[in-house]
């Protein structure tokens, strides 16, 4: 397997020098091509901030993030932006649509940004939307549809540019169960038929069992690594509980 | 301690703010300066004409304060929606409203206070520019000294701490009524009417331009025949117009959206999708309050350039109508007594007396005006002759080089802005028959020698000498004709017939110096005095009637100029005064919703950047953002004005000319750029920095 994503011993730290706050403190890990990597954690773990690292969003205080070889770490201000539209694909807990656009034109956003030739816009925004069956609502505008179609539409968007690395951040956070399953089964899909490398981030651990691998983090370090092998997601389930028990992270983190 | 954390807070709002400060400060500064100029005794007594001047200036205040309370009512009507969930907080936390519509209060009157002495500072300042701008018209000396007119500060005041206070009631009423939980929750409202219905709007634009359109047409072809003007259809078309630039700014949108957004390969070009969208729903959300500034925007374009037209008007005048320093006609030709009084008060550099002849229309400004603006504007039946010799001696006076003509030829000398339609008449008749005697016409000419009533009515036909016997005759005959261009006076229970024609003998003379208003009055005094002589003693009606004609035949540039000065700086001063007062509290209105939005665009634009657009493209697209959002008002009235300044100005034809007409529009499109664009300039910067967080 070809490795996408390298972390290496990187830090970030915030304040001053009396009162120096160690929001990620020494985190290294590789990420595989095809690989679906839950991060979990209590609030104040770090999770957000290595995952605003990770998309160039914040920078790292020191140590090295890879993708494919390039250290992105190392890339200029003004080719960054470049850089992200161009590899990195995004969900967020809120979705982060614009309520001026329609579904379709949210879709067509990053490829217009990314001045993909206006013809084949159409197509492959139809092609995503077919894929995620929400071509019903293209027309729409986000606030006439469910939260889980709003989701689904902000997944097209990530992935309608086929990027490297898809990066979610608590996807399921505002859907209500139903939705949050169908939306996990969906990103489960798109790792396991369309090879798509996918990060996310969560504190449920319901969402965290659909992913392949786990990494827990606590006070910025990585307290624990699991797998799921071969695992019924029952066990894995059950699993993870078990790790966040150990956390000793605070009750109302685990459900 | 609560006034405190509203400070902290207002203190936080104020960058979003500054630009509406700026405009409140430069408005009491205007508002100061010119209540300053109404009131000083320097600037009533340069002329008798500059009283109307203070009037005017009271009078406009109206409008002024007008646009003045519209503005501060929208701005602090915002900033209270704005602040709702502060206020909402203090509510919860248990403060009472009454206290929270009091630190509003204070606050707001604190930013005023402020407002108004920097203001004033400012006027102080503005008003020693106008002032030295109005005594150098006039000609006079001036030396700045600081000075405070208390009375102006007086009625600045008032104006200000009235709108003020209204204002604030206003607010203080919305505070009272209003709910914890809107408060709260007033920031979470969604621009509403985003989607409307769609193809009922596109026949509601092609509505609006139909009307218009057809509004402009209307409006053009009743002020192309001005003389027989149809009020309803003027009514017509200006309710046209109205209904139009609303229906405009309602469906707009739609139109936007029918045709970058429903075409696939358009929208998706570039930032296209992003910038109208965010721009349909910001219109559908504003559309009546964009209508009336556009409508606004109309009257004041149109209102400046009439106001300069009249200026045109005015000086071109002086320059056309008043060539001589002094000009008297009189019935009898007798000149001596008024020679003798003119040498005596004045240096006198040339004098010249002579006879202008008056006869039937030989047909040359009827056809020759056929078709043109000045169209019926000449219908006097009757056409003014000057002999070749008398005309030469008028050119020579003002130093114009001498003219020869053939026995069989003759001249036009018209107004220069005649000169085009006659010179296009002629290219095809060249050749007239004149009391049985055939012409032919040399050339037109254009030299201002008093052609307003004096030396005839925009134009007079020279002919040789040797006809001249023929002309006399005719001239006798056209006087016993006695309808002709008669005005009847009442006199007692007679009416009595006064005859333009009657005052044929003229007296012109040039000056070392110009003469000033008292040397007008006091020799039109002498000249009633001169007719009472004649008349011997009358009763009081007919003594008025007397001193009319008197007056009336006697004109001299010295008089005219103070006048036309006067009415100048009134009109050019006022024009600018409203103009600059009304585009700065539209773009300042434009510039704030703008601003304070962009804590919505903030969430917007920081999207764009984390899907990955570049700060570069995000400043770019920002830029074409702003300049949609800023020329959407602006230009349709562009549009609109233009065409009915070109066809009011048909109106004033004969005292302007073309290229004066087009310098004011540029002048005017001018100054109003200069202004809307630097508070556009100054909005785009404020709203970079906003979004991108370094400010």
């Amino acid at each position: 397997m070809k490795k996408i994503l390298k972390v290496e011993q990187i830090q970030k730290y915030y304040g001053n020098k009396d009162n120096i706050t160690k929001a990620i403190d020494g985190i290294s890990f590789d990420v595989e091509e095809g690989e679906f990597i839950g991060i979990m954690g209590a609030s104040g773990s770090g999770k957000t901030t290595l995952l605003n690292c990770i998309s160039t969003i914040d920078t790292v205080s020191s140590g090295h993030i890879y993708l494919e070889n390039q250290d992105m770490t190392e890339i200029k201000e003004e080719n960054i932006a470049k850089f992200r539209r161009e590899n990195l694909g995004f969900i967020f807990q809120d979705f982060n649509l614009l309520d001026t656009l329609t579904i379709e034109e949210n879709i067509a956003l990053i490829l217009t940004i990314n001045k993909v030739p206006e013809k084949e816009i159409d197509k492959k925004t139809l092609e995503i939307a077919r894929k995620l069956g929400i071509e019903e609502i293209l027309n729409k505008y986000p606030y006439q549809v469910s939260g889980g179609q709003k989701q689904r539409c902000a997944i097209c968007r990530a992935i309608v540019n086929n990027p490297k690395i898809i990066l979610a951040d608590e996807p399921t956070g505002s859907l209500d169960s139903k939705a949050a399953r169908q939306l996990l089964e969906i990103m489960e899909d798109m790792n396991n038929k369309m090879k798509a490398t996918i990060l996310m981030v969560t504190h449920d651990p319901l969402s965290a069992s659909y992913a392949k691998k786990i990494l827990f983090l606590k006070d910025g370090k990585i307290f624990n690594k699991i797998e799921k092998g071969e695992k019924q997601r029952k066990d894995f389930y059950n699993e993870i509980l078990d790790v966040l028990a150990l956390l000793g992270g605070d009750a109302r983190d685990v459900r | 301690m609560l006034g405190k954390l509203s400070f902290r807070n207002a203190k936080r709002q104020a960058k979003d703010y500054c630009i509406y400060f700026i405009t409140v400060i430069i408005s009491v500064a205007l508002m100061f300066s010119f209540n300053s100029i109404a009131t000083s005794s320097d600037i009533s007594e340069l002329s008798s004409y500059m009283n109307y001047f203070s009037k005017a200036i009271a009078g406009i205040s109206i409008i002024i304060v007008l646009v003045m309370a519209w503005l501060i009512n929208y701005c602090m009507v915002f900033m209270l929606e704005k602040r709702s969930k502060e206020f909402g907080t203090y509510q919860i936390l248990g403060i009472e409203k009454k206290s929270i519509s009091n630190i509003f209060t204070l606050e707001n009157l604190m930013i005023g206070g402020i407002a108004f002495i920097i203001g004033i500072a400012l006027g102080t300042f503005l008003y020693q520019i106008f002032t030295s701008i109005i005594m150098n018209l006039f000609n006079q000396p001036y030396q700045i000294e600081i000075s405070f007119s208390l009375k102006a500060i007086g009625i600045t005041a008032i104006y200000f701490f009235g709108i003020f206070a209204l204002v604030l009631l206003n607010c203080r009423r919305k505070i009272k009524k209003i709910k914890v939980y809107d408060l709260l929750y007033a920031e979470k409202k969604n621009e509403n009417n985003i989607i409307k219905n769609a193809k009922g709007n596109i026949i509601l634009f092609a509505l609006s331009i139909v009307l218009l359109v057809g509004a402009i047409l209307i409006n053009n072809n009743e002020f192309a025949n001005a003389s027989n003007m149809v009020g309803r259809n003027i009514f017509i078309a200006i309710v046209m117009l109205i209904v139009g630039i609303y229906l405009f700014y309602i469906s707009i949108s739609s139109f936007i959206v029918k045709r970058y957004l429903n075409n696939k390969s358009r929208k998706y070009k570039k930032d296209n999708m992003f910038l109208y969208r965010n721009l349909t729903s910001k219109i559908n959300t504003m559309s009546f309050s964009l209508g009336t500034i556009a409508l606004m925007f109309v009257i004041i374009l149109t209102g400046a350039n009439v106001a300069l037209l009249m200026n045109n008007l005015i000086n071109n005048e002086i320059e056309m109508g008043y060539p001589y320093e002094i000009m008297i006609s009189t019935q009898d030709g007798d000149f001596s007594k008024y020679k003798e009084y003119i040498e005596k008060n004045t240096k006198v550099k040339n004098m010249y007396e002579y006879r202008l002849y008056n006869i039937e229309e030989v047909g040359i400004a009827k056809k020759g005006f056929e078709g043109t603006p000045f169209q019926g504007k000449s219908d006097n039946k009757i056409d003014c002759v000057l002999g070749l010799t008398d005309y030469n001696k008028l050119r020579e006076m003002l130093g114009y080089e001498k003219i020869n003509i053939h026995d069989d030829e003759i001249i036009i000398n018209c107004l220069k802005t005649t000169k085009s339609a006659f010179e296009k008449y002629t290219k095809e008749n060249c050749e007239i028959r004149i009391f049985e005697k055939d012409f032919k016409i040399k050339e037109i000419r254009s030299e201002s020698i008093a052609q307003v009533g004096f030396n005839g009515f925009y134009y007079a036909i020279i002919v040789p000498d040797s006809f001249i016997p023929i002309i006399k005759q005719e001239d006798e005959k056209l006087r016993t004709k006695n309808d002709i261009n008669a005005t009847t006076v009442k006199v007692g229970e007679e009416k009595n017939e006064i005859y333009n024609l009657d005052f044929a003998y003229k007296l012109v003379a040039t000056t070392e110096n110009m003469t000033d208003e008292k040397f007008y009055q006091e020799l039109s005094n002498f000249i009633i005095n001169q007719d009472r002589e004649m008349t011997g003693e009358i009763n009081g009606e007919e003594q008025q009637y007397t001193m009319q004609i008197s007056l009336g035949n006697v004109k001299t540039k010295g008089e005219k100029m103070s006048q036309s000065k006067s009415f100048y700086a009134t009109i050019s001063f006022l024009a600018f005064y409203i103009a600059i007062i009304f585009v700065m509290a539209t773009a300042t209105l434009l510039a704030i919703q703008q601003l304070s939005d962009s804590e919505k665009y903030k969430y917007r634009y920081e999207l764009l950047k984390k899907l990955g657009m570049d700060e570069l493209q995000i400043n770019r697209t920002i830029f074409k953002q702003l300049l949609f959002y800023f020329a959407i008002p602006m230009v349709l009235p562009i549009i609109i004005s233009i065409p009915i300044i070109l066809s009011v100005s048909q109106v004033f034809a004969i005292g302007v000319t073309m290229e004066e007409i087009f310098r004011n529009i540029g002048i005017i499109l001018g100054m109003f750029i200069l202004v809307y664009g630097i508070y556009f300039i100054a909005t785009d910067v404020q709203f970079d920095r906003n979004i991108n967080g370094n400010g």
